[in-house]
């Protein structure tokens, strides 16, 4: 008899002591008589440990750990499906519409046109041939406030080597306060009035500042989301430089987003 | 019939452990806005003709700030409270905490006033002697502009209410009845 089969079943066979008054069990001098069903001490009369089952009676097999197959499948596809809507939302930073795309190195940069600050209006795609860092910004953000300074003069500094810093104004401020902002901070490169359409073709922009660095052929070549280090603005800047012009540079995106007022 | 498949499978619980992290995971991922929530406000008795203080606490969420009332930059948007107007109860002043310094790590020297964690505005309701006995509920919105320590995000409205009870006013203490000039002891 294995051990499993003892735990569920009682030891009736010449127990040794009462545990009540401690006299001998089943010694074989009469003292104690182990009756089978109702065993009691003899000496005492207090009850000895019932059997659970009939001697002989099959005993029950312990719980097998056996798993559902289609309840993991079904496990694994909702945590998947979680992880996924996690990711998505993530990604979204609340927008209403649909998602937004994910851009990633080597994407081509989403074409627009935006009217500029100063008048007239910027389309992405005649920049082609220059690197270009595009930066999503707005007069309520104060880390765009510390890092406007450095593409000041980082356009100063990498503008002969085909640089060109774009500034997208994302607020709803007034005109006025936005150029006050960019004159104040001396700014020196186009400002352009940003839209929600271009700030959904770029992942959402669900934060300020982001900056996507896109090469001389229009593609995305890095993005910093937050505020980092100048050195880290300059790095991506190099990245950015050092990308060839591809023969489509000359031709415009076939699809562009138009600014409407 | 054979009794073990009528026993359900008991779940792992490593596996269930796991599937909760991935769940937690997830929802993570999806909650990096960042959130300021009111403090459910209790029954505020107000008397008529008599202004009280209404404390109205909220919270900014962990690794947050918002801008102060007065916040130290003419570009940044300060939190505000607009209360809408009740017919016969007025709201009168609105008094705004002060705003803790904080500068971003790479501009260590310009110091911004925001308020993070929880901060308190005070509303000062004044039933006018017309008003009926009774509950109203007051409504507003709190406007807020949220950033952390490295980017910042457009500005929110929060919604506000809270329940006041409008009460009379004790009564006067009453003088003693004037004596009429007719009677002579």
């Amino acid at each position: 008899m294995s051990s499993v089969e003892n735990s569920h079943q009682v030891q009736v066979e010449n127990p040794q002591w009462c545990p009540k008054c401690g006299a001998a069990l089943g010694t074989g001098e009469g003292k104690a008589e182990v009756t089978p069903g109702t065993p009691t001490c003899e000496a005492c009369g207090a009850p000895l440990v019932q059997p659970l089952a009939e001697p002989g009676a099959p005993i029950p097999p312990a719980p097998a750990k056996n798993r559902n197959p289609l309840a993991l499948v079904v496990v694994a596809i909702v945590a998947a499906a979680m992880l996924y809507f996690g990711f998505h939302m993530a990604r979204r930073g609340g927008a209403d519409n649909a998602a937004p795309p994910i851009l990633g190195k080597s994407t081509p940069a989403p074409d627009f046109t935006l009217d500029k600050l100063d008048g007239g209006n910027l389309k992405l795609s005649d920049l082609r041939g220059k690197a270009v860092l595009l930066n999503f910004w707005a007069t309520w953000c104060g880390p765009c406030k510390i890092e406007t300074p450095w593409l000041v003069e980082l356009q100063n500094q990498y503008g002969s080597q085909g640089l060109q810093v774009v500034g997208v104004a994302m607020d709803d401020s007034g005109k006025d306060e936005i150029a006050k902002f960019a004159k104040d901070m001396g700014v020196n490169y186009p400002v352009l009035l940003g839209k929600e359409a271009v700030g959904d073709a770029y992942g959402g922009v669900p934060a300020l500042p982001e900056s996507f660095f896109i090469g001389r052929d229009g593609k995305i070549v890095d993005r910093i989301i937050g505020l980092k280090g100048r050195a880290d603005i300059e790095d991506s800047i190099k990245k950015a430089l050092n990308t060839q012009a591809s023969a489509e540079s000359t031709n415009p995106a076939p699809q562009t987003l138009q600014a409407h007022n | 019939m054979n009794c073990k498949s009528m026993i359900p499978p008991r779940p792992n619980p490593a596996f269930v452990a796991f599937f909760a992290l991935l769940a937690g995971a997830a929802f993570a991922q999806s909650g990096k806005a960042p959130s300021v929530s009111m403090v459910p406000v209790g029954l505020v008795t107000a008397e008529r003709a008599t202004q009280t203080m209404v404390p109205l606490n909220f919270r900014v969420a962990s690794g947050f700030h918002i801008n102060s009332n007065m916040p130290r930059s003419e570009f940044l948007i300060p939190t505000s409270l607009k209360m809408d107007l009740p017919t016969d109860i007025i709201l009168g002043k609105i008094e705004y905490p002060e705003g803790q310094d904080l500068s971003f790590p790479f501009s260590p020297d310009e110091k911004l006033s925001v308020y993070s964690g929880d901060f308190t505005v005070n509303v000062a309701v004044h039933p006018l002697h017309a008003v009926t006995p009774g509950k109203y509920v007051m409504h507003g919105v709190l406007r807020y502009q949220a950033c952390d320590n490295a980017q910042c995000f457009p500005p929110k409205a929060l919604p506000v209410s809270f329940d006041v009870k409008v009460t009379k006013e004790p009564p006067t203490p009453h003088k003693n009845p004037a004596q009429s000039p007719h009677v002579h002891n």
